[in-house]
């Protein structure tokens, strides 16, 4: 009767006390702490809240564990809950490295801003920003700082002789190769040691439109997966063509569908395990004509029937080629009407 | 000796499971139970993952609590724990009720997924999509329900009177008016019979780029506050003048500086306190001369000195207006690109002069 007794009370103590370590160590425990805190802080106005610095992020790889901030005893911390919230760092979760090249233009700091907004809702989504720009600028560096998500920054100067040169028309300039070539780079330089993470590579131009289930869709990808993407070649949207058997056999365009791979930059993701198989597969820049930079990386890498068609068989558009107009200064005049140092 | 084991015996099953309700309580069940249910399915592949619904939202008012959708035994919550990740509702966070007048053509869709993917990220916050159609379109309705946010779908058509009569100039045709008001009719019907919560009312058009700071700043407005927005009135940015007390007295732009609101749609946020004790405050749409929309809605409601300058005296920029995303199909020219303001919804002539295909 009393063994029974002991064995029961070992297990009421035992069994919560594991269920509350499960949990600490799926959720960090700021967050616990944090709503307890909100719970009893119901009248703090927000004014000291407004400059929380940004939690759990870190630069740099192959480790990508989340740190966690100190806890004070300041409303502070609850903010960081509210503007950067990344979801737990998995370890079980292939990760999406998203590289995006990006420069400086009036709406840079908007287009990061809100494609951040949209990567804090991506699980183990580490972001590659790589600037055209000799030195890598303030704005994009404390963006990324704030922003809460796991991000690497680099950058490349494209030459003035490329932007330029290649082609007058510049919509034919391959503009973000060397950015891109870049993020590659540095993906294979950081595994060349050691093993890497199941994962895959996805190139996402900052002025575009991510749903957050393309990322699950690509998650997965064994080679290179493929889907639809609206806005480009001059239609609703490109696509490529899917066999009844579920194998990539065409591509459904008007721009020139006879190119090996008529596709989208932002219509393809490549596994990283291919990516450092074969070290040497990069965008072209020389001869490269306009809608042949994709084909330029992909050929190197896998051939049509490899592909993988995502986005239930290629008939659902989870990302839209959107473009930002060029916003109208005019009213700022010679010498600059608004002060310099506000940053937009 | 037996009296204190038995004490601290007690104890110890007490505490953690105290504890454990307080935190399934702060998180419903269902994201536990995906993350427990992720450790043990790792090789699982995702396809089965992806006609997952969206959980954790409802429409309508005034309740806004938050539902669990049933947990059953497929791995499909664990998606919905991806896709759609509002914080959980608190019954303390003034709510910020974000109005966005929308309307149909071929962006609006992208429009309307990353604004959903921003608004995901900021606590107690009601969406109320107003459509400019005669009726609401499945395109809206399945996104609202897909999205995962409290929201409340309306719908509006501008007459085409309106459109096209008030003034020859396009630009200058206040857009999205009737939607608005029809966002602030609803909130007065909602809480015409029930005490309002505290909260704050945005207007925010569809094409624009908003931080997340911009709604911490707002939610605790009084009356009306205001803030900097970039890309309006052909600068980089308008603002508020602020004095070194704090007050705004006057506005830092050069189109038309002298109207009593020199403020763009983007630029300000109204308590619901101050919509219901003015019932009859709402943006007029006769008589507005370009830039003077906002004025039209604000003179009824404040004063300049009883406005709240947000984002550190308005020093800061924390929301973005975009000029509509340009695609490259073909549409009607237009010849309106060299108006340097707009406080219209935006236009859509407004894009094709500066088209630089990529």
């Amino acid at each position: 009767m009393l063994r029974r007794r002991n064995l029961l009370t070992t297990l009421l103590i035992a069994l919560p006390w594991a269920l509350l370590l499960t949990l600490w160590h799926q959720y960090p425990t700021t967050h616990y702490l944090n709503l307890l805190r909100k719970e009893t802080d119901e009248n703090t106005t927000s004014k000291t809240l407004l400059n929380g610095t940004s939690a759990l992020r870190e630069e740099g790889f192959p480790s990508c564990t989340r740190q966690q901030q100190s806890i004070g005893a300041t409303p502070k911390i609850i903010q960081n809950y509210v503007y950067s919230r990344p979801p737990p760092w998995s370890d079980t979760l292939p990760t999406i490295f998203v590289i995006t090249p990006t420069y400086t233009r009036p709406v840079q700091k908007a287009e990061l801003t809100r494609l951040a907004n949209t990567f804090l809702h991506v699980q183990n989504l580490h972001w590659v920003v790589v600037e055209d720009s000799p030195r890598r600028t303030n704005l994009v560096s404390n963006l990324l700082e704030k922003a809460g998500l796991n991000f690497t920054h680099l950058n490349v100067e494209t030459p003035k002789s490329l932007k330029l040169g290649l082609s007058w028309i510049p919509s034919h300039t391959p503009r973000g190769t060397l950015q891109r070539n870049l993020g590659l780079h540095w993906l294979r330089d950081s595994f060349s040691n050691t093993a890497p993470p199941e994962g895959v590579v996805y190139f996402a131009d900052d002025d575009n439109t991510y749903s957050l289930e393309l990322f699950e869709e690509m998650r997965y990808t064994r080679r290179v997966s493929v889907w639809p993407v609206a806005f480009v070649g001059g239609l609703r949207y490109e696509s490529p063509k899917v066999s009844p058997a579920g194998k990539v056999v065409g591509w459904k365009t008007v721009f020139d569908p006879n190119r090996p791979f008529a596709i989208d930059m932002a219509g393809f993701a490549i596994s990283i395990k291919l990516i450092l198989e074969k070290p040497h597969a990069s965008f072209k820049l020389e001869g490269v004509k306009g809608g042949y930079q994709e084909t330029s990386l992909l050929k190197d890498l896998v051939t049509m029937d490899g592909l993988e068609p995502k986005a239930a068989n290629c008939t659902k558009v989870l990302v839209w080629h959107t473009r930002t107009e060029r916003p109208t200064l005019v009213n700022e005049g010679k010498r600059g009407f608004t002060d310099p140092r506000v940053e937009v």
